[in-house]
């Protein structure tokens, strides 16, 4: 246990201020529309700066927007700082990819998840002064160009998808904020000048990190000078103001914008702004989600400290509110199939409170309660909202977190130091570093500030690997020979015949997977290097490279596999009919799955109702499911990325599992033709029969250390299983024995299954209903119905 | 060893084979209105009451029975095919259900067995006091964190007086918490020997008024009132549950009498107020017999609270829902 004073919870009791009401009144009004501002100003900068280095470019655009687009501060605002000419709104990031803008520009508003709306004058622009110059240099067309055609194909045919870095930034980082709050951006300018020294302009590869050390300079400054626009545009309308609090609050928000973050922050409104200030250049820099704020709970500290004798409680907990307000305005457009993979406007900032700090002691604290207090306060879909559990958990932390699990918002995921740290060493961090983690995006861990993590490299269709197995290799959907010809189901005699022929497969599978992901790692190095978000990672600076070269002191790629309990079910049902009880032979139920079980219901209910089931605690069930994700993860451990990193499996599907189910067949755990995948490592929706004790007990028989770059379980609760200080502490056990078990992550919806029955019938009724999809939360009524649909199918465990 | 793969054993439905065994019609895991954390429940088949309420009928029969859940059956017509005693037909109708003839029906388990759809089940297996034990052994860990343990229900638990001791004892011998949710109607000689390997009794009283209590269960309450007298002169701790039927027992005049009773006990941790719901009412149908109250609605929340206003403001510790 902690030896620090005890954490009084009295402080995290503040309800929601009417700042806060009013601000987030406004947002939940507000439809996002598309904003042209970024694109338009970033094509002019690449047209000035055609033959410099590709660094010095990136830093020039970015001074170049900085300088350009609109910025306002709005009523009742305390912390400022917009990313689009409107609130909500999402920019256009050309550089990585838009030829599929260019093709979906007229659905953006009509399309059935994450609309967008989108004017005349908008399009306007994008198609005069902007998609006709990035013809043949977005950097997925430049990562198109680097790959096999093998891997291009496998892609087509959805065995895997390297779709979010290969059209979007990488994102997936978490910079080094408490180094800037504490020392300020000016500390890493003159960092970055005094490293200057160590490279000799003489040698070629040298002079390439002193054209990287300069863009960092540069886009420091022109970071500065972006919070000095703001500063005059508060002094502006001060001027101008006739209520005295508010022309007070602003002359305060232009003093504060003056100093931060070129200077340390010194109070919390300080480190908080200053905080904001990266958080959003980043996002603008570099078009990636899963831009992480990590541990603000011990980062911040100080400055709450410092200011919290001086500072009313209510305004303590306000300050983390409206923060909370302004990560939900940050947004991102998203082609139509990733959509159906991230649905719900979700940007995966995750922040992450508790665990042990680098000395291995409890660190929860005041801030660690308070920011519980701040999701309880906004009910909104971000941040993505986490607690670290280790032995020596502060109680106040883990009731206070059972507490805001209880409200049905999603929030928060759990998170095991008992299984994580281990296998972050495993991974060569240092036992410091690893004690230091924060989550990424849904589940994935690093230590911030230090990291590449690439976490989100690409998702692998598990379900679409049993079905090739039984095809030979042969795609029907895309009528091809995807993969190796592995023998078919009338050559395959024995269940070690056709645990051989998967495990081809999957050899052959992620070996291109790979590939692909190491082709785009590649194009992201030479055409998209980020200077700012470089300078904010240890030890960039230091080495003279972009994190995208390698930089960062940790690199890793980390593709997802998804489906597990499909993979398992499948091939548990292959062995417990076919070959020990042989009900059916293999050929036979084949021919049966080729024709979706049609005029063979008999046969599909007993494919689900006689073979076992993954979820239920059945030994014959979860080791065949936990063979078939160790055949994945195996084979992802052996490559390796361009900056020097490895790559390490996760086993988690943000919603991927919904447009993958879409392309598999019918598979042999008795899943129709279409329809979605199992969820993360969750067992498959409706199978889970046995309750939440024994899904727990079968999931943790997974090896959640060689899944380093995370899993993730989500656990349906009815509120009769929660009620009173009791379910509390059920909530607790549950989560506890999960995590004595050696599982990794756990979060739990609690909701009823009329309450989304009533959404779906009555979206406008129920635009502020919070629901958690596989890791992250999103607005129920902002998902595609399929999607909906999947969340309900669920089984609600009911007591 | 889990329950389900018992379930799915169908071709020793009937078998009783060597040594002490309990019939068994369902085990739940996370269990958490029944004793305290969480729990696993063990609920035994055969009851000596015949409560109108009942919400679980298929419990009140000591042997296995056969159900039909219409709703799962995609007319295969296997079960037509395979019954060796000819006691299932297809109804007359176009569309109808299939007809089971339950005089002719031998509870083989062969229609069950391969109705893959589960419509036909049989319910209740015989299970020995070792298989039991490693299912309940699975959620040890979830016991010790929560403070939970094991409860054996049903029906009736202490209608299988032997199986229950050995069980309950074996279990108490590991270090698990133990619970019987009971009628408290049997002779004290065989109901004090089950209570040395007790922890907890949840005992219900159903009615006060004897004669109403005929009526209503087909039993004396007497055997009842006195037992519970005696365990609370053991000292072993006791929930009361009283089944909060609307229209039945829920008079002021009952409850009132209810909370005089409990008062004079000296070992009740809590009186439970367990209101009437009709998720009990499908099972009826499934097993082809009518249900008792058909037309008694559920009571609201308010209507609950208001009834046991007065027992709150004795100063009972009351809780609703277990």
């Amino acid at each position: 246990m902690s030896t620090k004073a005890k954490v009084n919870p009295a402080v995290a009791t503040q309800g929601p201020t009417e700042r806060v009401e009013k601000i987030k009144a406004r947002f939940l009004a507000t439809t996002p529309e598309i904003c042209a501002e970024r694109a338009k100003l970033i094509t002019e900068s690449y047209k000035e700066t055609e033959g410099l280095p590709m660094t010095t470019r990136r830093a020039k655009a970015l001074e170049k927007i900085l300088m350009g687009m609109s910025i306002y501060i709005e009523d009742d605002e305390l912390i400022v700082g917009n990313q689009c000419s409107m609130p909500r709104s999402a920019p256009v990031y050309p550089e990585f990819s838009c030829e599929w803008l260019e093709a979906e520009l007229d659905r953006l508003a009509k399309r059935t998840a994450d609309v967008f709306l989108i004017s005349e004058d908008v399009k306007n622009t994008l198609r005069k002064d902007v998609f006709p110059y990035w013809k043949g240099k977005t950097n997925q067309e430049i990562a198109t160009a680097l790959m096999k055609q093998e891997a291009i194909d496998a892609g087509n045919a959805v065995v895997y998808t390297v779709g979010n870095y290969y059209f979007n930034g990488v994102g997936h980082i978490s910079a080094n904020y408490g180094k800037v709050m504490s020392q300020g951006l000016n500390a890493v300018i003159a960092e970055a000048e005094a490293a200057k020294a160590k490279f000799d302009y003489a040698d070629a590869h040298q002079m390439k990190s002193l054209h990287f050390l300069e863009s960092t300079i540069t886009a420091n400054k022109a970071v500065i000078a972006f919070a000095n626009r703001y500063a005059d545009e508060a002094e502006r309308l001060a001027a101008v103001q006739k209520d005295a609090a508010r022309k007070a609050e602003l002359l305060e928000i232009a003093r504060i914008c003056r100093k931060v973050p070129a200077q340390p922050a010194e109070t919390f409104q300080e480190a908080v702004q200053s905080f904001w200030f990266i958080h959003l250049v980043i996002q603008l820099e570099s078009n990636g989600h899963s831009i992480s704020p990590m541990r603000f709970d011990q980062y911040c500290y100080p400055f709450y400290a410092a200011s919290k004798d001086s500072m009313p409680a209510e305004k303590a907990q306000e300050l983390l509110d409206l923060m909370w307000l302004k990560l939900n305005g940050l947004n991102k457009v998203r082609d139509e199939n990733s959509t159906m993979a991230f649905a719900g406007y979700p940007m995966f900032m995750n922040i992450i409170v508790g665990g042990v700090d680098r000395e291995g002691k409890d660190a929860t604290n005041e801030l660690s309660l308070m920011l519980l207090q701040a999701a309880a306060n906004t009910k909104l879909y971000a941040p993505s909202l986490s607690v670290r559990i280790h032995e020596g958990t502060a109680d106040v932390l883990y009731m206070k977190a059972a507490e805001v699990s209880r409200m049905g918002l999603g929030v928060p995921a759990f998170f095991n130091d008992r299984t994580i740290i281990p296998a972050l060493l495993s991974r060569g961090l240092t036992l410091e570093d690893a004690r230091d983690y924060g989550i990424i995006g849904c589940v994935e861990p690093q230590v911030g500030g230090k990291t590449e993590g690439w976490h989100d490299a690409a998702f692998f269709n598990m379900a679409k690997v049993i079905e090739l197995t039984l095809n030979n290799g042969y795609d029907k959907r895309t009528a091809m020979q995807v993969g190796p010809q592995t023998g078919a189901v009338t050559e395959m005699k024995s269940f070690d015949d056709v645990m051989a022929a998967y495990t081809k497969q999957m050899e052959y599978f992620v070996g291109l997977m790979c590939h692909a992901d190491n082709m785009v790692d590649l194009a992201h190095g030479q055409n998209v290097p980020l200077p700012f978000l470089s300078s904010l990672v240890e030890d960039c600076i230091g080495r003279g490279k972009s994190l995208q070269e390698g930089g960062a002191i940790y690199n890793f790629s980390g593709p997802q596999g998804v489906g597990v309990a499909n993979a398992g079910d499948a091939l548990t049902a292959i062995k417990k009919l076919c070959f020990d009880e042989k009900v059916i032979s293999l050929p036979e139920l084949k021919e049966v799955l080729d024709k979706d079980f049609e005029g063979a219901e008999n046969i599909r209910q007993m494919l689900v109702n006689r073979a076992p089931k993954y979820g239920n605690d059945d030994d014959y069930a979860d080791e065949i499911a936990v063979e078939s994700a160790n055949i994945y993860c195996r084979e992802v451990n052996k490559y390796h990325n361009p900056r020097g990193g490895q790559f390490q499996p996760g086993l988690y599907p943000a919603s991927a599992n919904v447009p993958f189910g879409g392309v598999v067949e019918a598979t042999p755990d008795g899943r129709k033709k279409g329809t979605p995948l199992a969820d993360g490592v969750s067992p498959i929706g409706g199978f889970d029969i046995s309750g939440p004790t024994a899904t727990v007990n079968s999931v943790a028989k997974l090896d959640h250390e060689v899944t380093s770059n995370g899993t993730l379980l989500n656990q349906k609760f009815h509120p009769n299983a929660v009620k009173g200080e009791e379910g509390l502490r059920n909530l607790i056990a549950v989560t506890e024995t999960y995590f004595k078990n050696g599982g990794f992550h756990v979060q739990y919806n609690v909701i009823d299954r009329k309450t989304l029955e009533k959404a779906q019938e009555k979206p406008e009724e129920f635009a502020s209903l919070v629901v958690r999809v596989a890791g992250y939360s999103a607005f129920f009524t902002a998902l595609d119905k399929s999607l909906q649909d999947d969340i309900m199918s669920r089984t609600e465990q009911v007591f | 060893m889990n329950w389900r793969e018992k379930v799915l054993d169908f071709d020793n439905i009937g078998d009783r084979g060597e040594g002490l065994k309990g019939l068994v019609f369902d085990v739940q895991k996370f269990a958490i209105h029944d004793g305290g954390g969480i729990r696993t429940n063990v609920f035994l088949k055969g009851c000596p009451l015949q409560c109108l309420w009942c919400s679980n009928p298929e419990s009140l029969a000591s042997k296995p029975e056969i159900t039909f859940v219409t709703n799962n059956c995609i007319g295969c017509g296997k079960c037509l095919e395979v019954c060796p005693a000819g006691a299932i037909r297809q109804g007359e109708t176009a569309g109808e259900d299939i007809i089971i003839d339950r005089e002719r029906c031998t509870l083989c388990g062969q229609c069950a067995k391969h109705c893959y759809a589960g419509a036909i089940n049989i319910i209740g297996r015989y299970v020995s006091v070792p298989e039991l034990m490693q299912i309940i052994e699975r959620d040890r860990k979830f016991y010790e964190q929560s403070g939970g343990g094991v409860t054996f229900s049903g029906g009736e638990p202490t209608a299988q007086p032997e199986f229950l001791k050995a069980a309950l004892a074996e279990i108490q011998k590991r270090g698990i918490h133990t619970a019987i949710e009971t009628s408290s109607l049997l002779p004290w000689e065989i109901y004090a020997p089950i209570l040395e390997h007790v922890d907890l009794v949840l005992t219900d009283i159903k009615h006060m008024d004897d004669a109403e209590h005929k009526r209503l269960t087909g039993v004396s309450n007497q055997l009842i009132l006195d037992n519970i007298r005696k365990i609370s002169s053991l000292g072993i701790p006791v929930k009361i549950r009283l089944p909060l039927i609307p229209g039945i027992n829920d008079s002021d005049r009952n409850l009132e009498a209810t909370a005089e009773f409990v008062e004079q006990l000296s070992n009740v941790q809590s009186l439970d107020i367990l209101p009437y719901h009709r998720l009990g009412e499908m099972k009826y149908r499934q097993l082809d017999i009518s249900y008792p109250l058909k037309g008694v609605e559920s009571p609201t929340v308010e209507h609950v609270e208001e009834r046991i206003r007065a027992l709150r403001e004795r100063g009972l510790n009351i809780s609703v829902g277990g």
